[in-house]
Order: C-alpha cells, then structure tokens, then sequence
C-alpha cells in the first residue's frame, strides 16, 4: 500500500498534474474567500476546464479546490465576521472576535495550520480506511446496495433543516428526474411524452449545475438591495499584525485531544452521505466547547474554537473522498461533481475503483495530501491578495459564474441541449430554495436514482422473493437504521413543537 | 382552514404525481423481466405523492399568525427576475451570434442590471470584464482544452 503511495505522490509530482493541482487548490481558496460562493461552485467552475485533461489531472484539479475552499472560507470568516463558505461557519464564532480584538494574523493563521494538520490527519485515515471499507462493500449484493441507498436518502431528508416532508418530496424529485428517458434494463422510454428534448433523459451535470449554481448566485441577487450595498466592509486595508508562524503550531499542538478529536468528528461526519462541511465544523466546535476546560472564552476569540472547526472541515474532506472511492456515494455535492466528472471520463467509482484504478485512486490521495502544503504556500505567498480578493462585487462574479456554467454544460457533449436543461433545472433550483425545499437530498436521488433502480430491479430478478431485504442481515441493519433515522427526524421536529407552543410568546 | 403556500405546493406536487402515476401503470411491461419498467417510477410516485399529501394535510392544520411587520432582510426580487430574463436570452441568442459575441454582451448587460455604472471610468472597467471574460474563455477553452464552443449561425463567428 505504502509503494503505491509513493508512486502515487511521484505520480503527481510531474508537472502535467501539479500545476492543476496547485491551479484547484488557488481557485479553492479565492473562491472559499468570496462570501457567498460555495466551494460547490466554485468546484462546478472548476469543471469545464477538467473536461480536456487527463481524467487524474481532473481529479487533482478538484480535489485542490475542495481543499483550497475549505480553508479559504477563514479568512471572510475572520475578517467580516461572515463565513466564506458554509463549511467555516463555525470558525466565525471566534475567528471575528480574535481578529476584532487585534489579531487577525493570529485567528487567520490559527485556522490555516489547524486546516493543514486536521487535513493531513484525515489523510492518514483516507489513505488507510478506504481499503478496508470498500472490501466491506464488496460483500454487498444488490439488496445491500438498495438498502444502503435508502440509508443514505434517508438520512439526508431526515437532516433536512426545514421539514421532513419536505426532504422526502425533495428526494423523490431527484429519483423522478432520473427516470425519465429509456428505463436502464429494457430500455423503453418513460414519461418522454414522444418529445426528442427528453427522450435522451435529462444529463446529470447541466442538472446538478443548474439547480446548485442558479440557486445560490439567484439568492445572492436578492440581497443586492442598493447598487452598491453588497461590499459590506472591505478588508483589503486590513493589516496583519506580527506573529510567529512556531507560535501558532505550538497553540496547536499543545492541544493534541482538541486535533485529534476534532479531526475524527470531520471525518465521520464526511463518511456520512451529503451531510456537509458547515455540520462538522459546527459539531467539531460544539464537542471542543465541551472539552474543554475554559469553555466560557468560546465566542470572545477563544483559539480552541478556530482550531476545531478548521480541523474538522479539512479532515471532513477526507472522509467524502472515502464514501465515494469505497461506495460510489457521494459524501456532499462536491464529490457529487467529481463523480460526475469520473463518469464522463468513464471510471466508475463503488468497491472496485481502488483495485481497478489504483494509478487514479492513489493519485486521488496523493493529490488530497499534496493540496495541503499548495493550499500553505498559496496563503503565505498571496494572503494580501487574499484580501483584496473577499471584497470582489458580486455583478463582476455573477456573469463570469454563470458563462462557466453555460460551458461546463455545453462542453459535455458539443449540444445546446445540455445548456437548455441548464437553464431548465436552474429555474426548477431557484423555484424549489425558495418554497423552502432542501436541495441535497434532490441532487443525492439524482445521483442514486438509476443505480436504486437497477440495484431493486437485479435484487427481484435474482429472487423474487421481497422478504430478502429483511432477512439478509447487512441489508436489514442498514433499513433500520434507515427507518431509525427518519424516525429521530420525526421525534426531534415533534420535540421542536412541543417546546415552541409551550413558550410563552415574548412581547 | 385556510390554506398556504406549502398547501399550494403540495397540491400541485400531488397532481404532477398522480398523472405520472396513472402513466407508469400505461407503460408495456417486459416479458422476460419480472416487474416492468414502471414499476420503480410508480414507488418513487407514490412515495411523492404521499408526502406531497401530508404536506397539504400539515399546512391546512397550521395555526397561522396573523401577518405583521417581518424582520426579515428586504429582497429584490425585481433583479433576479432581470437576471433570469438576461440570461434566457443569451442561451437563445447563444446559437445565433455565437459564443463570443454572445458572451460579450451578456456579461456586459447582466453587469450593467446588477450594478448600473455611474461614470467613464465604471464603463470602461464593464466593458473591459465582459471582453475579457469572452476572450479568456474563448482562448483557454478552444486553444488550450480544445472544447469547440457554439459558432453563430447568424454571424458565423
């Protein structure tokens, strides 16, 4: 394991991999910076330039900007007091204080460092859990994979913040939209109502596309009040005070607990399906806020919280890239993307991609492991720019976004087509965020829906029998922890009532 | 019992699932498949059209406060409107002029919607992002990552 290890670094090492690696990692950080934009975006920006690269330079290029956007949120955080992506949110909590109270150097760097070590230590687990996990998955047969499908759903619609239902009704949206065109095993077509726009079924990128990127840069839009009213503050004249960069590591390290712990709840937090960087950043601080011993300093710059919530959402990256080289499931919407970038360069990722691809999948680690010191370089080289860069208007970043877009679509295959279902989904994206659906379980059916169906349809024709699903023992665990976590999801929403009505209304 | 917008939204939801419902149950079954081709879209459907049910159900027993001054930020609406507008018209127009001139234009005139330029030099820095944006994008995709990107039929450019 180690050689391929190796050879997978010297592998990207060569420059024909590096500079995309270190082009990711800087877009990353510049788009993790601008509040705003989402490292989802700034990933599906990323795309189109992927698609004439050799498909592990692609790769490299994305996983740079998972990383680079998981640290480059900090700095808006800290500075602005506003998260720059929602996986930082939590380090805003003590970020802006530390920084108000005259050291933003100390709460930048604070958080790049813990990023950097978290993100390595995540790395050791990618690199070493994978392995084994996808050997498990092995195992699985097609109830299995129903059955683990179905948890993952599950578990996203549950975790919906507005409403069950409508995480359910969100999921079967995603479902519905792969079933039309020709149906995967005998391929007659399906609610394509004899229209040639939608006889093909609708191509999962321009989808996941339209309905992400027109849905956060529309939202954007909206809060646009005055002409100007956008640039809140600008930090371009703030200067960073002198510090030690030995100082700060030594903040860190002083804590190894903190590290530690706060990397392994990023990282179980990314293994689960869709559940994001903002709940590990969250769930990293709030476990580091009950550890700890002075937890009354969190919230006035207490360097604990930064260092939580930045090891959390650089080692919640790690555990994402897990779940889909070991299961094909992606971790959130970022990795939803890179596994549409893989399926365009025809890799199919699940159980079998580490044994298939290792020259892919060792990149993929080396790339996740090489992104850190790029994504350090990038900030001590360029943190003035780095500045100036969060106080970028958002009527310069909205066309240039959206002409990405319309390219990341047409270039899949050469046709308007793609670019038609762009717009499509983009009105559908928008429409649905503003009727309060959540979107994460829409792009995880999406993503899930044909491999469900063919994993349902292979199941019954291998056995007819349905009871399968429950006698068979992975499967049956996987459907009650399904059905478990839709009922928490019911039972905390109920709790949530109770406790609203028994208020009393505050005048 | 009056009804809201999740109301609304599951009624429209439940009718779009019903019809599709009744379309799975149409479609030709396979002889050597045991379950046909509709038979995955009619559990999604149903799954779809139960929860859009519950949602009607759950907002009609919604107690609802009467409507007050909302402390919620004020949004404009009027620009994302724009904005839509602007950008169905470059993928209609994208066919005809062509990618760069296309793009030209939709980056100047979404530029102008969102931050209306006051002086000279502001018209200048527009104009210089909507050339440089269509240029930069033209050469990086065409000349480096070769991606044919769309020729007008109009202009042949």
């Amino acid at each position: 394991m180690l050689d391929l290890l190796w050879n997978g670094l010297v592998n990207i090492a060569q420059w024909k991999y590096l500079l995309p690696l270190f082009a990711g990692t800087l877009i990353g950080v510049i788009g993790g910076s601008l509040p705003g934009v989402t490292i989802t975006m700034t990933v599906i920006v990323v795309l189109p330039f992927t698609y004439g690269l050799d498909p592990l330079a692609g790769l490299a290029a994305m996983t740079g900007v998972y990383v680079g956007g998981s640290t480059g949120g900090l700095i808006a955080c800290c500075l602005l007091g506003i998260p720059g992506s929602p996986s930082s949110i939590a380090t805003t909590f003590d970020g802006f204080p530390m920084a108000r109270n005259g050291e933003p150097g100390r709460a930048i760097w604070l958080g790049v460092w813990a990023s950097v070590w978290g993100g390595l230590l995540g790395a050791l687990f990618l690199v070493f859990l994978t392995g084994p996990l996808a050997a498990i998955a092995l195992e699985f047969g097609p109830w299995e994979y129903f059955s683990l499908f179905v948890l993952a759903m599950a578990m996203v619609a549950g975790l919906s913040e507005s409403s069950l239902l409508k995480g359910l009704i969100s999921t079967a949206i995603g479902l519905l939209i792969t079933v039309v065109g020709h149906d995967p095993i005998g391929s007659v077509p399906r609610f394509t109502f004899g229209s040639a726009f939608i006889g093909g079924g609708f191509p999962f990128l321009p989808v996941l596309i339209g309905i992400f990127a027109f849905a956060q840069i529309m939202t954007d839009l909206e809060k646009l009040n005055s002409p100007r009213g956008e640039a809140l503050q600008s930090p371009a004249g703030v200067r960073l005070e002198r510090f030690s960069h030995l100082k700060v590591n030594l903040e860190i390290f002083k804590q190894p607990f903190l590290l530690a712990w706060s990397t392994i709840v990023g990282l179980i937090i990314g293994i689960l399906p869709a559940i994001g960087g903002s709940a590990s950043s969250v769930m990293a601080y709030d476990q580091a806020k009950k550890f700890s011993k002075t937890p009354n300093r969190f919230g006035k710059g207490h360097p604990e919280g930064i260092i939580a919530s930045e090891a959390s959402n650089n080692a919640n990256v790690s555990g994402s890239l897990m779940t889909i080289m070991a299961f094909g499931i992606p971790g959130d919407a970022v990795t939803a993307v890179m596994l549409g970038a893989m399926t365009i360069h025809g890799i199919q990722s699940g159980p079998l991609f580490i044994s298939q691809n290792p020259d892919i999948a060792y990149g993929i680690y080396a790339a996740y492991i090489l992104a850190h010191p790029c994504m350090l370089l990038i900030c001590l080289a360029l943190m003035p720019l780095m500045l100036r860069v969060t106080s970028v208007r958002m009527a310069v970043l909205a066309p240039v976004v959206l002409v990405l877009c319309v390219v990341g679509a047409y270039a899949l295959n050469n046709t308007m087509q793609s670019v038609y279902v762009l717009l499509l989904f983009g009105v559908v994206g928008y429409m649905l965020v503003k009727l309060g659906f959540p979107l994460a379980p829409l792009i995880l059916g999406l993503i899930l829906g044909d491999q469900i169906e063919i994993n349902l349809v292979r199941a019954i024709m291998t056995d007819a029998n349905p009871w399968l699903f429950l006698t068979r023992p992975i499967s049956c665990l996987l459907l009650l922890a399904a059905a478990s976590s839709v009922g928490l999801a019911i039972w905390q929403h109920w709790r949530h009532q109770t406790r609203m009505a028994g208020e009393e209304p505050d005048f | 019992m009056s009804i809201g917008r999740d109301g609304i939204t599951g009624l429209i939801l439940l009718a779009v699932s019903l019809f599709l419902l009744v379309k799975s149950f149409q479609l030709p079954s396979l002889p050597i498949v045991p379950v046909g081709p509709g038979f995955y879209p009619a559990i999604v459907l149903s799954l779809m059209a139960a929860a859009s049910a519950l949602l009607v159900l759950q907002d009609l027993l919604k107690r609802r406060t009467p409507a007050g001054a909302s402390d919620a930020p004020r949004r404009n609406y009027r620009l994302v409107v724009i904005a839509f507008a602007i950008v169905g018209a470059y993928v209609a127009l994208l066919p005809f002029l062509g990618f760069r001139i296309a793009t030209v234009l939709f980056v100047g005139a979404l530029q102008a919607a969102l931050d209306r330029p006051r002086t000279v030099r502001q018209w200048v820095v527009l104009a210089t992002i909507a050339l440089g944006t269509a240029v930069m994008s033209y050469f990086i995709f065409e000349r480096y990552l070769l991606v044919l990107l769309p020729r007008g039929a109009w202009t042949g450019f």
